[in-house]
């Protein structure tokens, strides 16, 4: 049981409950201030009856040509609401505004040991697209999956057809400011 | 131009040294590298401005701003130069400059677009909506870019909203008018194009509220094409205010069709189904009334029949629409059903899932208190779990647990017999522990573990009967359950902030602070999460400790109130309109929050508390604060509450939890306690610049940049000390009338006392107030002065005794029992030693003064004497000898201060708690670290304060030994 609204700047004094978890990153200010204001459809809350925030997605749409795409930055769902089917619907908000946007396909990074999250997606349609080697820095660096999902424009699929090879980080910037 | 001849590659091959070392923050070598680019091009520009900007950054306050002032006076034109020059005068917060430079510029280049550019956003910065609108449109001349165009219209709708000329309604509306009239010119002529500009009239149309022009345009075609995601909640919000309530009515039915579990629709859905019985009857009418509500009602079976996994939308929009009914005194029931069957279906379907207690709890309200404890007995029943019997599966210890949160939500534990509740909180630990070893292996360490919610249920019954007990004990073994559960699952943040909060209610500052840091609050969370720790540190007993936790929450402040403009210029930059008001709003949030205002003054008084060094480094220390105790730079009624009370989460009984009112009362107290301690600073203050005047060199930092004469530096000082004098022993006289409660204690969330009582009942408004008697009789020479000096020797006294008395009785307690009252134990001595340190720079600061012009005898100084109408100034050799004698009185009272905290012992924990571990099916070696690291916890935390304070003492008495 959602509302589900546009994320504001005065969520951010709130989201504590949601933020807390280990998994959830908590980013310098400018961080979210540039996605609010950049794409501000692409960062939606989820709110409990009771007025409380459940979870959020933060994403994007970026790219050239058959290379615009809708990508997910963060999705995260408090302790206390999971089990609840919110991260799909979240997930679906974001993939339906790529859709009016016209985005070819959406992708996301995800940590390779994050196996929840892996099944989740490939639940909802997700496939592992690539793997992109140390992309998560840390104590020890960790591998992430490029999943992907391709949108209606994308007929021919031509967006999910797998990557063999793994790529390097450089790889990615490169590609990126292509 | 100096350098327009030259190559541009050159010239940059030249100035990249000195970026390469501001860059990396070399400051000292880029100063030079301009210095040496000077010397072969003295002209040039950009060379000069970076020169200013490594000044700056290296605190040559003085040379920087003669540097800068002469770059700007040659009004540049260079891209480069210029942006050094605004990002300088963006540091100094002169952000006027800004606008100054860049309309030289544009002067000198009309109808360029990138400085018309950088002149709009430097308007945006000072938010001069009027100016923006001109040179947004000068930009459309110049490039006729939509966005440019949109500038001006967002430019005019912020003159009529938000501007100065805001509040005349005619000129609101003329305002709105013609940005609408801007935005349809652009329709009519094609040039409408992107969601964002759709977005921006529709806002047009409703802060007129044009409804029905804002209906017409939303689902239109140009909108659909422009705008295709648009919000469907912008639809409902029209047809509500439109009055339209039948086809919202529909249109949410179509809505609930395709997405069942959306509550927003729910909401409106039933709220349009209770308008429509308002409606004014027309044509068969008299099925209408009944006909609506029934059929919300048939509405919403058909969504619970037709679901084939069960979802909780429909279920909750039935409780409530029966709520709803009960409160419009219609037959709920007869149409529904009986409301605690309805509850129960629904605890039977989704108490295993956690967020069924938030669910259940917004519809307990809506019941007499009898019915909320029946309607609990019945849950519990429901859940299957007797006083005899365990889960049996996950699912079902998960319905147990939701059906013991509504009880104590309903008020069913907190009247029971203490016995019942110890043995509540017995069963409560045995269901953790049973929870953890059946079902709650092979945790992940991201994840919370299963049963934990019944020892922070646990947690929270223990403080109840320690508060009716008026004893710690059992909340101490509450820590010491809590600490369990987090070895067992280390990343439940719950346990971690109950925790928090029992290490502060006891004093206990080593521990809060490992709590604090295993809670990895970072950026915003200082902000909205400081309460739990930062806002507790005051005179909490250490204070270079608390130093650094201040320190971490300003880096993030000065950082975002650095930034804070520029997060705004980005809305701009992307034409975002849907968002500047609400960065508008933000950013006033955070430059006004009460966290960072707090947490600024109380490190300055930290600072001025711990100094250490010798008279005169101490003095340039306080130099640096500029605190300028004239000017009260607080804006007091512009405070801002960020505090985020819920993440703290809670089931005490609804009937005696009014959140509201303890946030704005918790809130009101704070904002005074900032009253007392601003305006001890400020008082403070003038005691040292009476006889050390602050230099008037350092260029004012605010935007206003009046001009600061060398004042009659004396006389300003005195009447400041006497102004602010003044309002001290008003503000107590005032706060004495207030009479506020202390903060009520009745539950473990609830929020600790402020500081308030404690400052009203120590001996801080006579220590100050006498102290500044003593500082204007030895300026002035009174003859008043030995009296004085008589009474402020007795107030240092009282103060010490205080500090020596507390310890005792400290020691005392630690027969009955040494936690209960240690907070407020060490507030005492803390707040002892502060006034006793802040007495003691003083005295340090007028000794070296009066040495000096006792020697020297300055003559200025016999002039200004002169001039006041004391028949014979003491001398001020008598005065020197006066200040020494009261240095030697306070080296020795903080001597005794000294010797008390010596004998202070560390706090007696409560009774063994083998019995406690007996219950917890503890292996031995576990039970043996887990009591001993809680205990080691609490003595390490009362020797680091005693090393501390001793340090702190230690300093003062060498400051005032000579």
């Amino acid at each position: 049981m959602t509302t589900l609204r546009p994320f504001t700047c005065d969520d951010l004094f709130k989201f504590n409950n949601v933020n807390f978890d280990p998994l959830t990153e908590t980013y310098g200010l400018s961080f979210y201030t540039q996605y609010l204001a950049k794409w501000p459809e692409y960062f939606q809350l989820a709110e409990s009856p009771s007025g409380q925030i459940m979870g959020y997605i933060m994403g994007k749409v970026e790219g050239h040509l058959d290379n615009w795409h809708g990508h997910v930055t963060a999705l995260t769902v408090s302790p206390d609401y999971r089990r609840l089917g919110l991260a799909a619907l979240l997930m679906n908000f974001l993939e339906d505004i790529s859709e009016k946007k016209r985005a070819y396909f959406v992708d996301l990074f995800v940590r390779k040991s994050n196996q929840v999250a892996i099944n989740m997606y490939k639940n909802l349609g997700y496939i592992i697209y690539r793997t992109i080697l140390e992309y998560y820095s840390g104590d020890q660096d960790e591998d992430a999956y490029d999943m992907r999902k391709a949108l209606s424009r994308d007929v021919n699929k031509k967006s999910v057809i797998p990557y063999t090879q793994p790529i390097t980080m450089r790889e990615l910037r490169h590609q990126t400011n292509h | 131009m100096a350098h327009q001849g030259m190559d541009t590659a050159l010239f940059e091959r030249r100035l990249r040294p000195i970026y390469d070392n501001l860059e990396v923050g070399n400051n000292r070598k880029a100063l030079q590298e301009s210095e040496k680019l000077l010397r072969k091009h003295p002209s040039m520009l950009c060379a000069r401005a970076l020169k200013g900007l490594a000044l700056l950054r290296l605190g040559r306050y003085e040379e920087s701003h003669g540097c800068l002032q002469a770059v700007a006076e040659d009004k540049p034109t260079d891209d480069s130069t210029l942006q050094v020059l605004s990002f300088c005068y963006r540091e100094m917060e002169q952000l006027n400059k800004i606008v100054e430079l860049y309309q030289h510029a544009v002067k000198k280049n009309p109808g360029n677009e990138e400085l018309l550019a950088h002149l709009f956003i430097s308007y945006v910065r000072v938010e001069d909506y009027k100016a923006q609108q001109a040179v947004a449109l000068q930009l459309y001349k110049a490039q006729p870019k939509n966005a440019y165009y949109f500038w001006s219209v967002i430019s005019v709708v912020f003159q009529g909203i938000r501007g100065p000329e805001s509040a005349v309604p005619e000129k609101r509306k003329i305002y709105l008018g013609l940005a609408q009239r801007m935005v349809e010119k652009h329709i009519r002529e094609g040039k409408l194009e992107s969601e964002q500009e759709a977005f921006l009239y529709l806002h047009i149309l409703k802060l007129q509220k044009k409804f029905q022009e804002a209906w017409e345009f939303l689902t239109g075609e140009l909108c659909a094409k422009l705008y295709p995601g648009a919000p469907v909640s912008m639809k409902f919000e029209l047809l509500k205010v439109l009055g339209n309530w039948r086809e919202l009515n529909e249109l949410l039915q179509q809505l609930l069709d395709a997405d069942r579990d959306r509550w927003d629709y729910y909401k409106e859905y039933i709220q349009s189904c209770f308008e429509i019985l308002k409606l004014p009857i027309t044509e068969g009418a008299t099925e209408e009334k009944k006909f609506s509500l029934s059929a919300c009602q048939e509405f919403l079976q058909g969504i619970i029949d037709s679901s084939e996994r069960k979802k909780r939308g429909p279920y909750l929009a039935r409780l409530e629409l029966h709520q709803r009914m009960r409160a419009h005194q219609l037959p709920a029931d007869q149409l529904i059903g009986d409301f605690d069957e309805l509850v129960v279906e629904y605890f039977s379907l989704f108490a295993d899932k956690s967020c069924c207690t938030h669910d259940i709890a917004l519809f307990l309200p809506s019941v007499s208190m009898k019915q909320r404890q029946a309607l609990a007995n019945k849950l519990l029943l429901e859940s299957g779990v007797s006083s005899t019997s365990l889960p049996m599966n996950k699912e079902q210890m998960q319905k147990h647990i939701c059906a013991l949160q509504i009880s104590r939500m309903c008020g069913a534990h907190i009247d029971l017999p203490i016995d019942h509740l110890l043995a509540f909180y017995t069963a409560l630990k045995l269901h953790y522990e049973h929870g953890r070893s059946t079902f709650g292996n092979k945790l992940l360490s991201t994840e919370m573990g299963p049963s934990d919610p019944y020892a922070l249920l646990a947690a929270n019954v223990m403080y109840d009967i320690s508060l009716r007990e008026n004893k710690s004990d059992y909340l101490f073994e509450a820590l010491c359950l809590l600490q369990y559960v987090l070895r067992n699952s280390t990343s439940n943040f719950h346990v971690k902030l109950l925790s928090l909060k029992i290490y502060h209610m006891f004093g206990c500052l080593l521990g809060a602070q490992e709590m604090y840091e295993y809670l990895d609050i970072k950026q915003i969370q200082l902000d909205s999460m400081g309460y739990v720790h930062c806002q507790l540190l005051p005179l909490c007993g250490r204070f270079s400790g608390a130093r650094n936790s201040y320190d971490t929450t300003m880096k993030f402040f000065t950082n975002s109130y650095k930034e804070r403009l520029e997060y705004i210029a980005l809305t701009y930059r992307f034409c975002t309109f849907s968002k500047m008001e609400e960065f508008l709003n933000f950013k006033e949030r955070l430059t006004n929050s009460l966290q960072y205002v707090t947490c600024s003054l109380e490190a300055q008084i930290c600072d001025l508390v711990s100094c250490y060094a010798n008279v005169h480094q101490n003095l340039s220390t306080y130099t640096v604060m500029s605190i300028e105790p004239a000017e009260d730079r607080i804006a007091w009624h512009e405070l801002s509450d960020n505090r985020d009370l819920d993440a703290i989460i809670r089931w005490d009984p609804l009937h005696q939890v009014d959140a509201d009112a303890e946030r704005k009362d918790s809130f009101d107290q704070e904002i005074e306690v900032l009253q007392l301690r601003s305006l001890m600073l400020r008082l403070y203050a003038t005691f040292i610049d009476l006889y050390h005047p602050p230099p008037i060199t350092k260029p004012s930092l605010s935007d206003g940049s009046k001009e600061e004469t060398p004042a009659p530096a004396v006389e300003s000082a005195t009447s400041t000390l006497e102004l602010l004098r003044d309002s001290w022993t008003g503000l107590y006289q005032r706060l004495r009338l207030m009479n506020y409660k202390p903060l009520p204690q009745q539950f473990l969330v609830n929020l600790l006392p402020t500081r308030l009582h404690l400052l009203l009942e120590l001996p801080y408004e006579r220590f100050f107030d006498d102290l500044a008697q003593l500082v204007l009789d030895l300026h002035s020479g009174a003859a008043s002065l030995a009296a004085h000096c008589k009474k402020v020797g007795d107030n240092v006294i009282a103060v010490m005794e205080l500090c020596v008395r507390t310890i005792e009785e400290s020691n005392e307690w630690n027969n009955k029992d040494g936690l209960w009252k240690r907070r407020y134990q060490q507030q005492k001595v803390a707040a002892s030693l502060e006034m006793l340190s802040l007495y003691a720079f003083l005295l340090s600061v007028l000794n070296d003064k009066l040495q000096v012009s006792s020697k020297t005898k300055v003559k200025k100084k016999q002039g200004d004497n002169k001039t006041q109408d004391t028949p014979q100034p003491v001398s001020e050799k008598e005065r020197s000898q006066m200040v020494q004698e009261l240095m030697r009185q306070l080296k020795h009272k903080l001597e005794a201060c000294d010797a008390a905290i010596r004998t202070w012992k560390a706090p007696v924990l409560p009774r063994d708690l083998s019995s406690f571990m007996a219950d917890m099916s503890l292996k031995p070696e576990v039970e043996a670290t887990l009591i001993g690291d809680v205990s080691a916890t609490f003595k390490d935390s009362h020797e680091l304060m005693v090393t501390e304070l001793r340090n702190l003492l230690k300093d003062k008495i060498r400051m005032v030994a000579k």
